[in-house]
């Protein structure tokens, strides 16, 4: 019997009454407001489950009206320790929606959290099955280079450009086919967590997310890589 | 308590506004002259008194070694920030200044917050005439792209001049309230914002709301060393060139007569807005007479660098906002330098529309400022303002990488939380270096500040610290420190890099000759008198709520004794006393503001789980 989600089992004991929080905002026993718990979870703190399919205009509804309600702003008039408490807790709420608005940025933190990617950091992954079209990719993007710097350079580069503009659009569209496979993958996690999945099979379908990412990352890169040059010797 | 007002603290010209109660609009206030416009420029006599804006501009002509404009080009930055700039401004940097620049102005010598703090003490007393009371807090408007440091230098002056600063708001975001009340704009807006000194590029999503209208910054970009200025700058220079070829006459000799014909310089350019040419007529110190018709389209293509400059910004704010210049709804002209016609075409080529421009760009950020000290002075409104950090802020790690903790254009109120631990044994502090900026290497960013976390000896690894960078609503950094085994939380008192520490500012508060006609201790009691009328009325309207009946009796009868102490202590006039009294009323009351504000997130919250299957 699986659970749906594994909380981690630190007693968090209400600095008030001594009762277990079990981590929530607040204490259950008498409804102190607790200190924010190191690491919160965003998605509880818009009362979502840590499914990855969000409805985006739905969230921003959500952020604009919690927006209303803890901006220190509204609290202009208020005592000092209302005022801090307002500043941090739209502190956290800004940054909550910040990580869940962007569907990479939300499954990296679902990774993150579950300690398969470390903040920051990103790997890239070269796929495979590309490695022929990346490298006549870059010995186009080192034509279009030289062939800047030459004197006919103008004449050289116009059908080097062209190539380029091909190659842009093809990534563009792996770029697209990626971003396919991670949403379907989405689907697949959202599906294993209302089964109630074990732990196995939510740790497979953690690595397929990371590996997508992964792969993501190197393509968006190669994209990058080609608009950059591309963009160049344009005013 | 006194009044509340707005305040566009700018390069050139600086302006102080209200929301008139009558009629619900911001208006600007006027000076003596009668115009709402207080030139940013200080002059300091031999005997120590100060001019402030339209005279002491004609004192730039006559006495320019006494007089200073333009300090906020100054605000925040080191010596090494401003060397290239030195020459074309005529006062002189102490040489002792390095990561505090100051001025010599005559005699003595100040600091560009200082300096800043004269033009606001100015401004107060302009508004405590026309209100014919005392005005003592403010809001006081800032450049979108300006840094942690410059913000501080910002506030710090603001209480020098003995202005409770309420919140610091970014100029552009000030322009989009005052157009937003005035135009009943929706969707997505850019606020071209170019100065005399700065220049900032916001992209603003305007939505009404069944609570009313946000106005939410999606991103924002700028240059804090870009401005009308550098056009004056350019115009100056190469007439000092044509000085010197036909004439042999080097201007730098003459500082007074630089500064006249910077004057008609600036009014030439400002005739070719609406003319195709102006011609300057300027009588040299040998005799002659430097004659020069400068021509608009000569004029365009000598400062066109200078304008392609503000494009790189906007770009860039457009990407980061994910967003294509012909999906803006509206583009907004901020500041005097949009007057000129080859800025007007330049922003309408590349948004495709008309900007707006009907509200005096001059006047826009003053009266957003004052709209947004309403907002804050009735604690509820109709409008939000949500801005973001320009600059991502990040702390350096091993090998002088900048690791990023807090992305640019982040809404703020925003934190980030990292753990630290001690590298070796009996390690008892570990220091940190704050920075801003979007370069991998910590030498390519911004130093904000650096601090060091103390830490109980003991073996390494041991130690569990964890630090919580908060960036509060004005953009300003404060950093928290949590010891994980003891849990122990406190401030961190940080070390700025271009700035006075708060011990700094307060001694200059005592010190400052300028102020000791105001008895210290007096204006002590006034704001130790605000801070508990507030608290009081908090405490009121608190007692008042339904959910404040779930309190003991026991611990109402405290707030009850809490409040009347501190009521007798206002009526004394002993500050300190008044003080400690707020305190414990803040203490005592503790427990009712988490209830209450417990009600708030649990009627929210409650009431909206949302449902994915």
């Amino acid at each position: 019997m699986g659970q749906t989600q594994t909380k981690p089992v630190i007693p968090a004991a209400c600095w008030s009454c001594n009762f277990d929080t079990g981590r929530e905002h607040f204490c259950t026993a008498c409804g102190r407001i607790q200190p924010l718990a190191p690491g919160a979870d965003f998605f509880s703190f818009f009362g979502l489950p840590q499914k990855l399919q969000v409805d985006a205009a739905e969230l921003e509804k959500q952020f604009h009206a919690l927006s209303w309600k803890l901006h220190p702003d509204n609290f202009g008039q208020a005592g000092k320790r209302e005022r801090a408490l307002a500043v941090e807790r739209s502190s956290q709420l800004n940054d909550a929606y910040r990580a869940l608005r962007d569907p990479v940025r939300r499954v990296e933190y679902l990774l993150q959290r579950a300690g398969l990617r470390k903040e920051g950091a990103t790997k890239q992954q070269a796929p495979p099955e590309l490695l022929q079209e990346v490298f006549e990719l870059n010995e186009s993007l080192e034509e279009l280079r030289e062939a800047r710097q030459s004197c006919n350079g103008a004449q050289q580069a116009a059908p080097l450009r062209k190539k380029l503009e091909a190659a842009q659009l093809n990534f563009e569209g792996k770029l697209g086919e990626v971003d396919a496979q991670l949403a379907a993958a989405f689907g697949q996690w959202d599906a294993a967590l209302a089964a109630a999945a074990g732990e196995a099979q939510r740790a497979e379908l953690m690595a397929r997310l990371n590996e997508i990412l992964n792969r993501r990352s190197y393509i968006r890169n190669l994209v990058a890589n080609v608009q950059k040059e591309l963009a160049e010797g344009i005013v | 308590m006194g009044r509340l007002v707005g305040i566009d603290l700018g390069t050139t010209n600086s302006l102080v506004a209200y929301v008139d109660p009558a009629t619900g609009r911001p208006v600007c206030i006027p000076g003596p002259h009668g115009s709402p416009l207080c030139p940013s420029v200080v002059s300091v006599d031999a005997d120590g008194s100060v001019l402030v804006g339209e005279s002491a501009r004609q004192r730039l002509l006559t006495q320019p070694e006494r007089t200073i404009y333009s300090v906020k080009r100054l605000m925040g930055r080191g010596l090494a920030d401003v060397q290239d700039e030195l020459t074309l401004f005529p006062f002189r940097i102490a040489p002792e200044s390095q990561q505090v620049i100051r001025v010599r102005l005559g005699e003595k010598t100040y600091t560009a917050t200082e300096i800043s703090a004269l033009i606001l003490r100015e401004l107060k007393a302009w508004a405590e005439r026309h209100f014919s009371g005392p005005v003592d807090r403010a809001v006081i408007t800032v450049p979108a792209y300006f840094n942690d440091a410059q913000r501080q230098a910002t506030k710090d002056a603001g209480r020098l001049a003995g202005l409770e600063v309420l919140r610091l708001v970014n100029e552009p975001t000030a322009a989009a309230l005052a157009y937003g009340l005035h135009e009943k704009q929706r969707g997505l807006v850019a606020v071209y914002d170019f100065g005399g000194g700065t220049f900032d590029i916001s992209v603003l999503k305007l939505i009404s709301t069944s609570e009313g209208d946000i106005y939410q910054v999606l991103s924002t970009n700028g240059d804090t060393h870009l401005g009308g200025d550098d056009i004056d700058n350019l115009l100056l220079a190469r007439a000092r060139q044509e000085i010197l070829e036909h004439y042999a006459l080097d201007l730098d000799e003459h500082p007074a007569t630089l500064q006249e014909l910077r004057r008609d310089l600036i009014r030439a350019k400002h005739a070719l807005s609406d003319s195709d040419s102006a011609t300057v007529t300027f009588p040299l110190p040998s005799g002659s007479v430097y004659t020069r018709e400068l021509r608009r389209a000569d004029f365009e293509a000598q400062v066109a660098p200078v304008v392609d400059r503000t494009m790189q910004p906007v770009k860039q704010a457009l990407a980061d906002a994910q967003l294509k210049p012909g999906q803006m709804d509206e583009a907004v002209l901020v500041g005097g330098s949009t007057r000129i016609p080859l800025v007007r075409r330049r922003v309408e080529e590349y948004f495709h529309r008309a900007p707006h421009c009907e509200l005096n760009p001059d006047e826009v950020v003053a009266l957003g400022a004052a709209v947004q000290a309403s907002i804050l002075d009735r604690g509820t409104s109709n409008m939000l303002l949500l801005d973001v950090t320009p600059l991502s802020l990040g702390i350096e790690t091993m090998g002088g990488v900048v690791a990023k903790l807090i992305p640019r254009n982040s809404t703020i109120p925003a934190s980030a939380q990292e753990l630290f631990t001690t590298g070796v044994d009996h390690q008892t502090g570990i220091d940190l270096h704050v920075l801003q900026g979007e370069r991998e290497l910590a030498r390519d960013c911004r130093s904000l500040a650096r601090f060091t976390l103390k830490v109980p000896p003991g073996p390494a690894g041991l130690a569990r610290v964890e630090v919580k960078f908060l960036i509060d609503a004005n953009g300003i950094l404060e950093v928290h420190a949590r010891d994980l085994r003891t849990e122990e939380s406190r401030r961190v008192e940080v070390q700025p890099s271009y700035g006075m520490t708060d011990a700094e500012v307060e001694r200059l508060l005592e010190e400052s000759i300028d102020f000791a006609e105001q008895d210290f201790a007096a204006r002590q009691l006034i704001e130790a008198r605000n801070e508990a009328e507030t608290i009081l009325r908090a405490t009121e309207k608190s007692l008042a709520e339904e959910a404040s009946r779930e309190m003991p009796v026991s611990e109402r009868r405290a707030i009850g004794r809490a409040m009347t102490a501190l009521r007798d202590a206002w009526e004394g006039s002993d500050y300190k006393l008044v003080r400690t009294r707020t305190d414990e009323l803040n203490q005592a009351t503790a427990h009712l503001a988490e209830l209450l504000m417990n009600r708030v997130l649990h009627a929210t919250v409650e009431g909206k789980r949302l449902d994915e299957v």
